[in-house]
């Protein structure tokens, strides 16, 4: 099933195209990498299917419905914005009500409200911080804070920008797992990004975006593998330079492979 | 000539333990030093007490003594256009007065009163080898995160600090981006500056930095070359992670233990494939 679908959408900055003449599709439980470099249109497209942005031309459609006429609060309860400077969606006095803040909007019942918060915040190692105000925390807490917020209400559509931008490793393990487990559940992940080794981990499709255009969309460790000016992941390097099967991609996978090489004769 | 740290202590407002603990260290001039540690070691505080922003800027209470080029970073009106400081928000940084971003990087230039040939000089350098050079007349707000990152840096240049203070600056940044960056860093610590850097990438930043700090709870716990920590255990006890070869080569240890998955760990991929290929 589609859940977002872009049919040849023009959008321009004061008639400067940044999204040049564009279509893909997303189904659900699709885990998208949108790839690129600086100014290819990554984010303008994530925020087109937000409807933070109206096509100048063509059409953008979200869960089944066109974007066309409509508002980012008439998207809220089907898609979800992890914005790359997560304090531009934070606006509530502590952590707790954040991420309570979209549910309520939705009108849930109180009781669903903080059973919904309670597991998100357990799931991103955020419980110790609930009672803290988000703007306390350092930036890329409040990060995990902001996706806490916008994956709650379980959306369809997640649209993540730079979702491990200064994570250490554990806070980029936790994004993985709840990545994965809500791409399980059907909800469709896209995420623009230049942390391939986290793509690589949390994703299986990778879109590649140059001035606004596709230049390619396939399978991501092929896309990663063509060298299209990325530098792939330490681990898929370590797994292409000894000699594994094209499958073997993510940390786990090449571990196990590095641990079966033979043993040396004694 | 450096940053030099004598028993620094900090504490954010309300916050029920320090955010840095007696922290004794000289940052020197020549050297790319790298400051690694778990999301909420003490990082960015320490970037923050070098730079003079905290606590003027974040509140808190300082105890101990921090000095830059020898004098008190947060008072002392000589070291105007020495210290440039990078956020790890690009956002967050801007004049938002500026309408392009020429005049975004001539801003900190201009308010220091330079003559104004030296200024557009400095700018079209600096936008040159950020390689931005083609968004010079675009309004910053038009701008993707990492072309805001990439003209952060174009500021940061174009005021030829003495000392560079970098809190993830290439969280936004594309290929050519970091690789660009690096070359700065490398670059500026040539030329005889201090470059303080805090990463949470330290497979790009173990081939770039001479010396690695990595905190925990605010202390500073290890204090090296990168390869000699990134080689070996220690750091695994006091952080959550480093590098992915490690990473790799312990979970591959966990599977089968063996010699070849032990510290010292390989630092480069060349090095894991040599030393894991029988």
């Amino acid at each position: 099933m589609t859940v977002l679908c872009f049919d040849r959408v023009h959008f321009g900055y004061g008639g400067r195209p940044a999204i040049d003449d564009l279509t893909l599709s997303v189904d659900a439980g699709e885990g998208v990498a949108l790839l690129g470099p600086n100014g290819a249109g990554k984010t303008t497209a994530a925020r087109l299917a937000m409807a933070l942005e109206q096509p100048d031309r063509g059409e953008v459609t979200v869960a089944g419905a066109s974007t066309r006429g409509r508002q980012p609060e008439d998207l809220a309860a089907a898609v979800g914005f992890l914005f790359q400077d997560p304090r531009a969606q934070l606006v509530e006095r502590t952590v707790q009500l954040e991420v309570a803040f979209g549910p309520r909007a939705l009108g849930w019942e109180e009781s669903r409200v903080s059973g919904a918060v309670a597991d998100v915040l357990g799931q991103l190692g955020l419980t110790e911080v609930a009672g803290s105000h988000p703007y306390d925390l350092p930036l890329p807490t409040q990060r995990l804070v902001g996706l806490g917020s916008v994956l709650v209400a379980g959306p369809r559509l997640l649209l993540l920008d730079e979702p491990t931008a200064g994570l250490d490793r554990m806070g980029r393990e936790r994004v993985c797992r709840v990545v994965g487990q809500h791409r399980a559940k059907g909800t469709a992940v896209v995420a623009a990004t230049h942390d391939v080794g986290f793509a690589i981990e949390a994703l299986d499709r990778g879109i590649l975006l140059s001035e606004g255009r596709v230049l390619a969309d396939g399978s991501l460790a092929g896309l990663l593998d063509e060298a299209w000016d990325i530098e792939p992941p330490v681990a898929m390097a370590v797994s292409r330079a000894l000699g594994f099967p094209p499958t073997v991609n993510r940390l786990a996978d090449v571990a196990r492979a590095v641990a079966a090489l033979p043993v040396e004769a004694p | 000539m450096s940053v030099v740290f004598e028993g620094v202590s900090f504490r954010y407002p309300e916050a029920r333990v320090p955010a840095l603990r007696d922290v004794s260290v000289s940052i020197r001039p020549g050297e790319v030093t790298w400051v690694f540690g778990d999301l909420g070691a003490g990082a960015t505080t320490l970037l923050l007490v070098a730079s003079g922003l905290a606590p003027r800027h974040t509140s808190g209470v300082l105890s101990g003594r921090v000095t830059v080029l020898g004098v008190d970073p947060a008072t002392d009106p000589a070291l105007q256009g020495d210290i440039a400081y990078v956020t790890a928000s690009p956002e967050a940084q801007l004049s938002h007065v500026a309408e392009t971003v020429s005049q975004e990087v001539a801003f900190a230039p201009a308010n220091l009163g330079w003559p104004r040939e030296r200024i557009w000089n400095a700018v079209g350098q600096a936008l040159e080898r950020a390689g931005v050079a083609q968004l010079a007349d675009r309004h910053p707000a038009e701008l993707s995160g990492g072309q805001l990152q990439r003209v952060v840096l174009a500021a940061m240049m174009a005021l030829e600090p003495r000392i560079w203070i970098l809190d993830e600056p290439a969280s936004a940044l594309d290929v050519s981006g970091k690789a660009m960056l690096h070359v700065l860093l490398r670059e500026a610590a040539s030329s005889g500056a201090v470059v303080l850097v805090a990463s949470e990438d330290a497979d790009a930043m173990a081939g770039v930095a001479d010396r690695m700090i990595v905190l925990s709870e605010g202390s500073t716990i290890l204090d090296d070359a990168p390869s000699t920590i990134l080689s070996g255990d220690a750091v695994w006890q006091v952080c959550r992670g480093s590098t992915t070869l490690a990473d790799l080569a312990r979970r591959a240890g966990a599977i089968r233990p063996a010699s070849e998955f032990c510290a010292p760990y390989p630092i480069t991929v060349p090095e894991a494939v040599a030393r894991w290929r029988r």
